[in-house]
C-alpha cells in the first residue's frame, strides 16, 4: 500500500465543497412535445357529463361520477369524467370526441406519488399541477371530427310555392337521410330528462339506425300517443339541450320522430304495438276533451283495460291540435291517423257534447268511475285596449277555428295583428295565404310588445311568416284602434321599451314620443289564451284548491281536491302538446292507482 | 420538384399524386415496383434518408396501406410514396438493404399488423408486446374494448353512472 492510497479518501472530502464535474438527476425539465399526450385536463364548466369519452374509451379508464357542486339540470348530468391511469392507454379518443370540446390533454407524463389510488382522479375537479399548461393535445381543428356537425338539411316548400296554400310546407325525411341524421346522434341521453314526456329519444334514434322502424314506434308510443303529431308540432325542448349542439348543430329529433311513424303503416299499429288484444277491467272513465292530454289518459288507460268516454265539445277530435295549429304545419290526415289508432284501443269519442252544457260534471262523476278534464285554453285574451269591441276586432283562436272547420273566415285587404307568440304567427300566415287566394296579395302587419329578440314565436316561425309575405315589426306597444264612420282605419301604437319591472312583474313601459300608425280595417288579438271552467258548478269549486293565479291544485298524479277529478293539460301546465301527453300519461297510472286503491277500500265519493 | 416528379412518372408506374399535410407530395405507385423507385430517389435524386414507414389498416377494402415517407437533405424537402397491398396473407419486399433502420420499422409493423417482410433482419422477434397471443392489436377488427375486458380485472372501487339514468334518479324519480 502506497501513501498515496493512505490519502486519498481526505483529498476527496477536500473537494467537498467544490463545483461538480457531474450533473444532477433529473438533469432538468424533460418538457414533451407541443402536442404530446399526457395527463387529462377537462374545463368542467363546458363539460355536461355526456359520457361519450367513458363510451369510446377501448380501456374502460374512464368513469363518470358525480362531482360536489355541480348540479344535475336540463343539459347536464352533473356527472364528470374520471380517469383511471392504470388503464388509460393515451390514444386520446376521449378529446377527439368530446361533444362540447371540454377535455383535452395536456403535455406532461411524468408524475410520481406512492400512492396507486392518486392515479385515479377527475381532471378539472382534484386539483394538479398542469390544470393551467396550455400545450398538449387538443382536438385537431377544423374538419376534424367523428360526428357531422351539420344537420341534415329538411326540405321544405318554396315560400312562393306555399304562401296560398295549406298543404303542408315540411316534406319529411327520406330513409337516406334519417339514417344519415340517426348517425349523428351520440346516444348520450341528456335530452331525456328535458322532454316533458321522457322519450326514449336515443333508443328511438337507434332504431332508424338499425332500419327497424317498428320497434321505433314501440319505443314512441311507451311515452308518447301522437307521434304523428308531435313529429311535427312539438315544441321539441330535448333540441335546445342535444349536446351536439355545443359545437354544431343540434340533432333533429323531432324530424326523425316523424320519420319512424310516417313510415308505419296505420293498419299495421295495432299488430306492432301489441294491442290487439286488451283485457277489459271493467272500470269506466270520462274524460272532458279530446286534446293532448285527453287523448294520451284515454290511451294509455285503455291499454289498462278501462273503458274510456271522451265528451267533444266540437264536431271533431284532436282540441287544440286540430282546431289551433294550421293545416300547413300539422295536416289533419296526421292527426286522424294518431287519433284513429287510440280509438281502436276501444276509446269512445262523444262528439258536440259540451260537458256544463249538455252533461254536467257531477252526472260524468256519478256515472263515471273517475273523471280526467283537459279542457284547455281555448277563449282568447283581449288587449282591451280603446276600439276592441268593434265586431271587426277578431280573437286569433276564433278565426283559427273557423278554418279549420270550414266556415266563412272574415278577411279584409289590411289586416294587423296584435301577437308575439306562435298563435300570432299561425293566424298571420293563415290569414296571409287566404288574402294570397282571394285579393292575390298579403297585406297583413303582425306586431307585438316584445322586440325581435324577446318574442316568444320559435325563430323558424318569424322567418317564415316574413318569407311568405307578412309583415312582423315587434317592439310596439298597442295604444287604441282608429275608427272611422264606424270603419276600423287602423292600430295606434307606442315604442314598448321594457316588459317587465323591477320585481319582474309584468308592466311594460312605453316611450309616447316614438308613435306609429299600423293601417287596417280588421285587426285580430293573439296575445294569449284563458280557460273556460264553467263546467265546474260552484258546489265542486268549493272543494278544489285554487290558487292567486287562477290555476287548480293537483298533485303529482294530476289528482284534484275532488279525489275522482284528475286536471291536466293547458290548464295545469304548458301551454304545448308535449306537457299535455305527458300529464295524461301520469294522470293514466294516477287514476290506475286511484281505483286500485278503491277497490279495496271505501266506495267513491 | 417538379423535374423529379416528372422524371420518376416517366419511369414508374406512378397512378396517383395527392398532396398530404404540410405540403408532402405523395405518390401511388404498384408494390412491385417500390424498391427500384426507392432505390433511384435514393441514388440519383438525393433522398438518402428514410423518415418513416407507416401503416394504415383499410378493413373494408380488404388493403394495407404502406407509406414511406423520404427526405432530401440538401433540399430540405419531403417526399411520400404509397403502396397499396391485399390485407390477407399480407407481404411486402424489405427495403433494409437500401436503408438498415428500416428493419425496426418492419419489425414493428409485422408485430402490431401482421404484414410480413420476409428477409428483414429480426423481423419475427417481439418488439413492444411481450408473450403476445392474439391477433395484430393493430389491426382494425382487432377488438380492443374485449380484450381489454378479458384480460385486466376492474380495479376495487370503481363505480359509474349512465347519464340518463342518472338524471333520471335526480330529477323524475317517479316517472
Amino acid at each position: 500500500m502506497s501513501l498515496k492510497d493512505i490519502f486519498s479518501p481526505f483529498t476527496a472530502w477536500g473537494k467537498a465543497f467544490e463545483k461538480p464535474v457531474t450533473i444532477k438527476d433529473p438533469i432538468a425539465e424533460r418538457p414533451g412535445a407541443d402536442r404530446y399526450r399526457g395527463f387529462h385536463k377537462n374545463d368542467i364548466s363546458t363539460c355536461i357529463g355526456c359520457g361519450t369519452c367513458e363510451t369510446i374509451c377501448e380501456n374502460e379508464a374512464i368513469d363518470l361520477v358525480p362531482v360536489e357542486g355541480i348540479e344535475t339540470k336540463d343539459g347536464d348530468s352533473g356527472l364528470r369524467p374520471r380517469v383511471d391511469y392504470g388503464r388509460c392507454c393515451w390514444c386520446a379518443l376521449c378529446v377527439d370526441v368530446c361533444t362540447t370540446g371540454s377535455l383535452s390533454l395536456t403535455n406532461t407524463y411524468t408524475w410520481v406519488e406512492e400512492d396507486p389510488e392518486a392515479y385515479r382522479f377527475t381532471p378539472g375537479v382534484d386539483e394538479k399541477p398542469w390544470d393551467k399548461e396550455e400545450k398538449g393535445w387538443k382536438k385537431p381543428e377544423p374538419g376534424y371530427e367523428f360526428y357531422n356537425l351539420n344537420r341534415v338539411t329538411m326540405e321544405h316548400l318554396e315560400p312562393e310555392e306555399r304562401d296560398d296554400t295549406f298543404i303542408e310546407m315540411v316534406k319529411g325525411f327520406s330513409k337516406e337521410q334519417a339514417e344519415k341524421e340517426a348517425d349523428r346522434c351520440v346516444e348520450c341521453g341528456i335530452c331525456t330528462a328535458t322532454c316533458p314526456a321522457h322519450m326514449g329519444i336515443p333508443e328511438y334514434i337507434k332504431a332508424i339506425r338499425n332500419d327497424d322502424l317498428e320497434e321505433g314506434l314501440r319505443i314512441l308510443y311507451d311515452t308518447n300517443p301522437l307521434p304523428e303529431i308531435c313529429g311535427r308540432i312539438c315544441t321539441h325542448k330535448c333540441e335546445t339541450v342535444c349536446t351536439l349542439g355545443h359545437r354544431g348543430e343540434a340533432l333533429s329529433i323531432r324530424w326523425l320522430k316523424r320519420y319512424i311513424a310516417d313510415q308505419n303503416p296505420s293498419e299495421k299499429y295495432k299488430k306492432i304495438l301489441n294491442s290487439e288484444f286488451i283485457e277489459k277491467n271493467g272500470k269506466k272513465v270520462a274524460i272532458i276533451g279530446s286534446g293532448p292530454s285527453g287523448l294520451s289518459t284515454a290511451h294509455y288507460l285503455a291499454l289498462m283495460g278501462y273503458e274510456c268516454t271522451i265528451f267533444e265539445k266540437l264536431s271533431k277530435a284532436g282540441g287544440m291540435m286540430r282546431f289551433g295549429i294550421p293545416e300547413y304545419r300539422l295536416p289533419y290526415d296526421q292527426i286522424d291517423k294518431d287519433i284513429s289508432y287510440i280509438e281502436s284501443l276501444g276509446v269512445k269519442i262523444k262528439y258536440n257534447t259540451q260537458v256544463g252544457v249538455d252533461i254536467t260534471l257531477d252526472e260524468l262523476g256519478k256515472k263515471y268511475d273517475a273523471v280526467f278534464a283537459g279542457t284547455g285554453l281555448h277563449m282568447g285574451r283581449s288587449t282591451r285596449i280603446e276600439g276592441t269591441d268593434h265586431k271587426n276586432v277578431y280573437q286569433a283562436i276564433d278565426l283559427l277555428r273557423k278554418i279549420t272547420l270550414g266556415e266563412e273566415v272574415p278577411l279584409t285587404e289590411h289586416i294587423v295583428v296584435i301577437g308575439g307568440g306562435n298563435v300570432a304567427m299561425d293566424i298571420t300566415r293563415s290569414l296571409a295565404r287566404l288574402q294570397k287566394q282571394k285579393y292575390g296579395k298579403v297585406g297583413i302587419i303582425t306586431t307585438s310588445l316584445e322586440t325581435e329578440d324577446k318574442m316568444p314565436a320559435d325563430r323558424e316561425e318569424v322567418i317564415e311568416t316574413r318569407e311568405e309575405g307578412a309583415v312582423v315589426n315587434p317592439g310596439w306597444a298597442p295604444q287604441y284602434i282608429e275608427i272611422e264612420n264606424d270603419k276600423i282605419k287602423g292600430l295606434h301604437v307606442a315604442q314598448c321599451y321594457s316588459l317587465f319591472d323591477e320585481e319582474g312583474k309584468f308592466n311594460p313601459q312605453c316611450n309616447l314620443d316614438n308613435l306609429q300608425f299600423f293601417e287596417g280595417n280588421m285587426v285580430v288579438e293573439s296575445i294569449g289564451q284563458g280557460m273556460d271552467l264553467s263546467y265546474l258548478t260552484e258546489d265542486l269549486k268549493h272543494d278544489l284548491e285554487i290558487d292567486r293565479r287562477g290555476r287548480i291544485k293537483v298533485n303529482e298524479y294530476f289528482q284534484s281536491g275532488i279525489p275522482w277529478l284528475f286536471i291536466g293539460g293547458d290548464i295545469i301546465q304548458g301551454p304545448d302538446v308535449i306537457h299535455g301527453i305527458a300529464n295524461g300519461h301520469k294522470a293514466a297510472r294516477g287514476i290506475d292507482e286511484f281505483l286500485f286503491e278503491e277497490k279495496k277500500d271505501t266506495p267513491k265519493p | 420538384m417538379n423535374e423529379i416528379i416528372e422524371h420518376i412518372k416517366k419511369r414508374f408506374p406512378v397512378y396517383e399524386i395527392g398532396e398530404g399535410p404540410n405540403g408532402v407530395i405523395l405518390m401511388s405507385v404498384e408494390a412491385s415496383r417500390l424498391v427500384p423507385m426507392l432505390t433511384s430517389l435514393k441514388t440519383n435524386h438525393g433522398y438518402s434518408i428514410l423518415v418513416i414507414l407507416s401503416t394504415v389498416d383499410w378493413l373494408e377494402d380488404c388493403k394495407f396501406q404502406l407509406t414511406y415517407i423520404v427526405n432530401n437533405p440538401e433540399e430540405k424537402r419531403d417526399l411520400g410514396i404509397r403502396v397499396f397491398i391485399q390485407r390477407e396473407d399480407a407481404e411486402m419486399e424489405s427495403i433494409h438493404t437500401l436503408w438498415e433502420h428500416a428493419a425496426t420499422f418492419q419489425r414493428e409493423i409485422k408485430e402490431m399488423f401482421g404484414i410480413n417482410f420476409p428477409g428483414s433482419p429480426g423481423v419475427d422477434d417481439q418488439f413492444l408486446l411481450e408473450g403476445w397471443d392474439n391477433k395484430p392489436p393493430m389491426r382494425r377488427d382487432f377488438d380492443t374494448k374485449k380484450y381489454a375486458e378479458e384480460t385486466f380485472f376492474p380495479r376495487p372501487g370503481r363505480e359509474t353512472n349512465d347519464p340518463a339514468a342518472y338524471m333520471k334518479q335526480k330529477l323524475y324519480p317517479d316517472e
